[in-house]
């Protein structure tokens, strides 16, 4: 058994990498700039880098020596100077003419005694010089025209936005390209590093709309949603096995064949609807239960009494194969032939050997307490997780829907666990394989 | 005769499983119900692509305030919502959106699921591993969330919907015909194929392929109505569908009105996708009845 749990907890490595994997992905591959996803385009490029800062969003994404920086936006000249409108002249299809010292226009000053790389694409006129904030530029590479070069420098103690200077002497310099980027002293440090010192540290960072660390969102959360879901399925599991059992007994009956129908049509009905006609009727109209807030037991009724409904269907249908299934089994013929009561046979043969499934299915269904129910706790103002994750979709806070994925997919992980270790607990035949 | 001859050979697993499914007419009802909100959304896809083409405002946008919240009438069969529009020609172009989402989630979910399940299945070793890591930690995600996730970084929209649900939905199906493959795999019609010679893509997608269709047909059915639900839940939400008539829209916009009596924009959009939703239920439970041979002879 002890190897049987160790050999299962290993398998789980790969899954949980898996969710960091994917997370990582979505979140910071793809959302490409969570900066401006949460706070919006119209903030100062140094809002948006002290967000990434403490995000760890500028660092490169897996590794690299260099990493982006917002105090300079890349440019290309193609339509407009942009940054640079003090600066030079633009001239279509040329790029940007400087004629004298040109100061660098920054967003805001550099980090200090950094390494940076500005990176500049340029042709000069005939007679003409440049210097660039006096330091030596390597050659990257050049053609009939235009050269590409890369300038080196260290930033001093004390940066200012006003630093970087070109100075042209005696013509013209056509800039046709132009990027600034930060040195990292460690290749190593990147994104994914960063991400993964969170986690070990169970750090799941900062909502940006709440301003509270993310861990804290979560514990208020996660009683809420306990004291919704907890009852939900309970419930729900509780009345799906009894019409199951009463299914399988009455088997081919008018009670089963309505209960089989009743259990499509419950799976039809939208949860919304659930929802807006519980709420309207049960709400509003009847005057039962409160339908806002989360201040005693009587403003979870309805919720529960929702949640309840609304999952009955799939389970119930679900119960009822399992049942009927373990029905056509030759050790019930054997039962019945026997002379084993009807009761006995449902009770104690099948009921019993039905308790795997059961039990798999309740155990994959405990991470969902944790999570909590998007829509109910929505619509019915429970300060659950799942009241949190959307109101973080739709601030887009990054970093607590990646912490609510995160949890969700690792519980799940555990609980797969943990069904796999009751299954060889209970059913000896799984231990030998 | 052509018809002995077809007496000789027998029915096909599909031509057996049509009979099956015509002698109900459950599925048949269904299948015409699916039909008709097939017509609606081709209908509302035509209204929309003429008035987008004549850049004119469509008849499901334009507002009428002095027609607000009118009951069921002639005029308006399902009445008319707060802005005086007519919920009868918004709830058809609800049909257009939702069978979109239905195909289009379709047409990224099950390229993945059918190519990765048989790559799985068929040559096992090292790709059943990475595969098999894969679904297993795509199924490790919460669905819904995930599918908020997805659409929170593409950004809200029709985009973000079809993204979230056809990424995230894949992973039943795969395992399916995974599992079907390793079994058609040491079949002795694979074999033979091999033995001639065939290629490793010709078997899989030529010969086995065929054999575990049936899966994907009623994955597509079940999960037809699991994506019409899920859009209606994220634009009811507000991070799915904006500024078209979808039936989330239109519940959320009902919602508030349903307090002050006004209830036929509720029960109608509810209504519509009640329907729907159970016609494809129950249209893939008896797909599966008539596509599985081995359900059918136990269930008897």
């Amino acid at each position: 058994m002890l190897r049987f749990i160790i050999r299962r907890v290993w398998q789980m490595i790969p899954t949980v990498f898996g969710v960091i994997l994917i997370t990582f992905v979505l979140f910071n591959v793809v959302g490409g700039s969570p900066a401006t996803m949460t706070l919006g385009k119209h903030v100062s490029p140094r809002a948006l880098e002290e967000f990434d800062e403490q995000r760890g969003f500028n660092k490169p994404l897996f590794f690299g020596g260099w990493a982006k920086t917002r105090a300079l936006a890349a440019e290309t000249f193609a339509q407009n100077a942009g940054a640079w409108r003090s600066g030079g002249e633009f001239i279509a299809h040329s790029g940007l003419r400087l004629t004298n010292a040109v100061t660098v226009p920054l967003a805001f000053p550099l980090q200090a005694t950094n390494t940076y790389r500005l990176t500049l694409t340029y042709r000069l006129t005939e007679g003409a010089e440049a210097v660039f904030h006096g330091v030596e530029p390597q050659t990257l590479a050049f053609s009939k025209t235009w050269k590409t070069v890369a300038l080196d420098f260290r930033t001093g103690a004390q940066p200012t936005a006003t630093d970087l200077v070109v100075r042209v002497t005696g013509g013209a310099l056509d800039l046709r390209a132009v990027q600034l980027q930060r040195g990292m002293r460690n290749p190593f440090d990147s994104q994914l590093a960063f991400y993964l010192g969170q986690l070990a540290h169970l750090d799941f960072g900062v909502s940006s709309s709440l301003n509270q660390p993310v861990s804290t969102l979560l514990k208020q959360g996660v009683g809420p949603s306990l004291m919704l879901m907890f009852p939900i399925l309970l419930g729900e599991e509780l009345f799906a096995i009894v019409l199951a059992l009463g299914c399988a007994f009455y088997r081919n009956s008018l009670l089963d064949r309505s209960l089989v129908v009743i259990a499509v049509a419950l799976m039809s009905i939208n949860y919304l609807a659930w929802i807006v006609g519980g709420q309207f009727v049960l709400g509003q109209k009847l005057g039962w239960f409160p339908v806002w807030g989360f201040e005693s037991w009587t403003y979870l009724v309805l919720p529960v009494i929702i949640g309840i409904i609304s999952g009955l269907g799939g389970n119930l249908r679900f119960y009822r194969t399992i049942m009927l299934d373990e029905m056509y089994k030759d050790y019930i013929r054997t039962a019945i032939a026997k002379g084993v009561s009807k009761s006995g046979v449902l009770f104690k043969h099948v009921l019993k050997n039905a308790m795997i499934p059961i039990v798999t299915n309740v155990v994959i269904a405990l991470p969902f307490l944790y999570t909590g129910n998007f829509l109910l706790e929505n619509f019915f103002g429970i300060p659950g997780l799942g009241y949190l994750g959307i109101n973080a979709i739709n601030s887009a806070d990054v970093d607590v829907v990646r912490a609510l994925v995160f949890i969700g997919a690792v519980l799940f992980v555990v609980a797969n666990l943990v069904t796999d270790l009751l299954y060889a607990w209970l059913d000896p035949r799984v231990r030998l394989e | 005769m052509s018809t002995t001859a077809s007496e000789v050979q027998g029915r096909s697993l599909w031509g057996d499983a049509w009979q099956q499914l015509r002698r109900s007419r459950l599925a048949l009802a269904c299948l015409w119900i699916i039909g008709l909100y097939g017509v609606a959304a081709l209908f509302g896809e035509g209204q929309y692509l003429y008035y987008h083409w004549q850049d004119r405002a469509a008849p499901y946008n334009a507002t009428h305030l002095d027609l607000q919240y009118q009951a069921p009438a002639l005029a308006h069969p399902c009445g008319t919502d707060g802005l005086g529009r007519d919920v009868g020609i918004r709830l058809l172009q609800g049909a257009r959106i939702a069978f979109q989402v239905g195909i289009v989630t379709s047409l990224i979910a099950i390229p993945i699921g059918v190519i990765l399940g048989c790559l799985a299945g068929y040559f096992g070793g090292r790709t059943d591993d990475v595969i098999v890591w894969l679904f297993s930690t795509f199924a490790a995600i919460p669905g819904l969330l995930f599918i908020f996730a997805i659409a929170m970084v593409v950004g809200k929209g029709l985009l973000g919907i079809y993204l979230g649900i056809g990424l995230t939905t894949w992973v039943n199906l795969c395992r399916l015909i995974r599992a079907e493959v390793m079994k058609h795999k040491a079949r002795p019609y694979v074999q033979a194929a091999r033995a001639l010679g065939l290629s490793h893509a010709r078997i899989i997608f030529r010969h086995i392929l065929p054999n575990v269709f049936h899966i994907v047909i009623v994955t597509f059915t079940l999960r037809f109505s699991y994506a019409i639900g899920t859009e209606v839940f994220m634009s009811f939400l507000g991070i799915g569908v904006q500024g078209e008539p979808s039936w989330g829209l239109m519940m959320s916009n009902a919602r508030l009105r349903l307090w002050y009596g006004v209830w036929w924009e509720m029960a109608f959009s509810t209504l519509a996708i009640f329907v729907i939703v159970l016609a494809f239920n129950l249209l893939g439970d008896a797909l599966r009845d008539a596509l599985d041979p081995r359900l059918r002879t136990r269930e008897g």
